[in-house]
């Protein structure tokens, strides 16, 4: 032993520093260290896991954007479609309108003309029937009585329309 | 990329230089050295050259009395030890970061390895609750056998009440300290054992269930069974006996394990440098880091071995 070196107070002064190099190890050392260690693997593990909510948070907003998208494009096919029946349809009744318009038009203009027509022949048939007498007057010489003689023409264009008529 | 001509990343000159330069510098370290003064014994160098035969010697040296409590050489080492440990600790986690800076880093690797080394034998749990002590373990011998190994730190000597003694020396090489961590180890381990385990911890030492069941069986004159019994019963007992033994026996191992390879080292170095004192020793430098690093790893790796076969608890008897 006494070869060796062992003593006592060597070997207490050993364990004494020791004891204090653990103390002031922990202290400065392990639990620091380890403390940040755990702090950045929890970090990591945090961020991991938010990177992982995040993508299928994205991946889901993404399936719900063509499911958005696809709906709308069948909403706006369908507006589309309506459109063009609402379309067809004001085209079919302007049409029509324009039909009934033009035939009202149409009658229209007709009774116009047969009006203009019927005062047409009223006039030429006063005149005709002045113009008669004139000539009536001339040719027999003698004035006849003016109430009497239109009577008489009356008549005459009264058969002659019958004649027209038939 | 045009492959570099030379050697070693020197041009060629520069390559020869250096080349001779060590060849003359080995040459002059064999012939200052032991060897060489035998051999040729007619050459005489200059008297710096020439190296005195060293005398190593096992008991630290006492340096100064510190209220009439010796304090040697190796005891002086122990505290530059824990002062330097302290040092790089101290920087390595004044600061610290959530991003780490490079020091930082450095140091949390060292922990980090040391915490996985302890989590992946014990588990997370144990690991956890081990790895103050085998961690110190650790830095305090790496440490200790790696300042040893610092060229020339045995050359300062300094004038004490018995002469001549090296201010620092080695502290793995004063058996004091080998035998104080093994016996904080035993310490250690004993007393995880009996925490987790309870007074079951002492169920592998003292195993005599058997027997006094066997003699039960005797005593209702079953006995055939019962010396069978009484033989295994005395089986069981000079085991666990054999097992408390060799839970004392770690001390003197582990002790001497330690001590012996690292004083082993300490004069190998000093016989190579007795020998031939340039460059012919250098590698053996290489070669003590390694054990400096090998002995710190089995001096904490074998505590947390141990550490971690008490916290089991042992075959219960319920399985016989």
């Amino acid at each position: 032993m006494e070869g060796l070196g062992i003593n006592l107070p060597s070997l207490i002064a050993q364990l004494f520093n020791f004891g204090l190099l653990l103390v002031l190890l922990y202290a400065f050392a392990y639990k620091p260290i380890i403390k940040m260690l755990d702090q950045r693997s929890a970090r990591i593990r945090e961020s991991m896991e938010q990177t992982e909510h995040i993508k299928r948070q994205a991946e889901q907003a993404e399936k719900e954007t063509a499911r958005l998208i696809s709906e709308a494009s069948k909403e706006g096919q369908k507006i589309v479609d309506q459109a063009v029946q609402i379309g067809e349809e004001t085209k079919q009744k302007a049409k029509q309108d324009a039909k009934i318009e033009a035939e009202r038009l149409i009658t229209k203009a007709k009774l116009e003309i047969e009006r203009e027509r019927d005062d047409a022949i009223a006039e030429l048939r006063s005149a005709f029937a002045d113009l008669t007498i004139l000539a009536a007057g001339k040719v027999i010489d003698r004035s006849l009585d003016k109430e009497q003689h239109r009577q008489l023409i009356d008549k005459v264009l009264e058969e002659s329309k019958l004649l027209d008529v038939n | 990329m045009a492959k570099k001509k030379g050697c070693l990343g020197c041009s060629f000159p520069v390559a020869i230089v250096i080349g001779i330069i060590l060849l003359t510098v080995g040459v002059i370290s064999l012939l200052g050295g032991a060897l060489g003064k035998e051999l040729f014994s007619n050459i005489s160098l200059p008297a710096w050259l020439s190296v005195p035969s060293p005398e190593p010697e096992l008991p630290a040296s006492v340096i100064f009395h510190l209220f009439g409590f010796p304090i040697t050489n190796t005891i002086i080492t122990s505290w530059i030890t824990i002062l330097f440990l302290l040092m790089v600790f101290y920087f390595g986690t004044r600061n610290m970061k959530l991003i780490p800076s490079r020091y930082q880093t450095i140091v949390e690797s060292v922990i980090g390895y040391l915490l996985g080394f302890c989590e992946d034998i014990a588990g997370v749990k144990y690991g956890r609750k081990f790895f103050a002590i085998v961690a110190t373990i650790f830095l305090f011998v790496i440490t200790n056998a790696w300042i040893s190994l610092i060229p020339g730190i045995g050359t300062i000597t300094i004038h004490t009440i018995e002469g001549h003694a090296e201010l620092f020396r080695g502290v793995n090489t004063d058996i004091n300290f080998p035998l104080a961590l093994a016996l904080i180890s035993f310490v250690f381990v004993e007393y995880w054992g009996i925490k987790t385990l309870g007074l079951g911890y002492f169920k592998k030492f003292i195993n005599i269930r058997r027997f006094v069941a066997s003699i039960k069986l005797l005593f209702r004159g079953q006995f055939k069974s019962a010396i069978s019994g009484l033989f295994y019963g005395a089986m069981d007992i000079f085991i666990g006996l054999l097992e408390a033994l060799s839970e004392i026996m770690r001390i003197i191992s582990f002790t001497f394990r330690l001590f012996g390879n690292m004083t082993g080292g300490e004069i190998l170095l000093l016989m190579m440098l007795f020998l031939a004192p340039f460059l012919l020793a250098l590698p053996f430098y290489g070669l003590e880091l390694f054990v400096g690093f090998i002995q710190a790893l089995i001096f904490s790796g074998l505590t947390l071995v141990f550490a971690n076969i008490a916290i089991t608890p042992a075959h219960s008897e319920e399985e016989h």
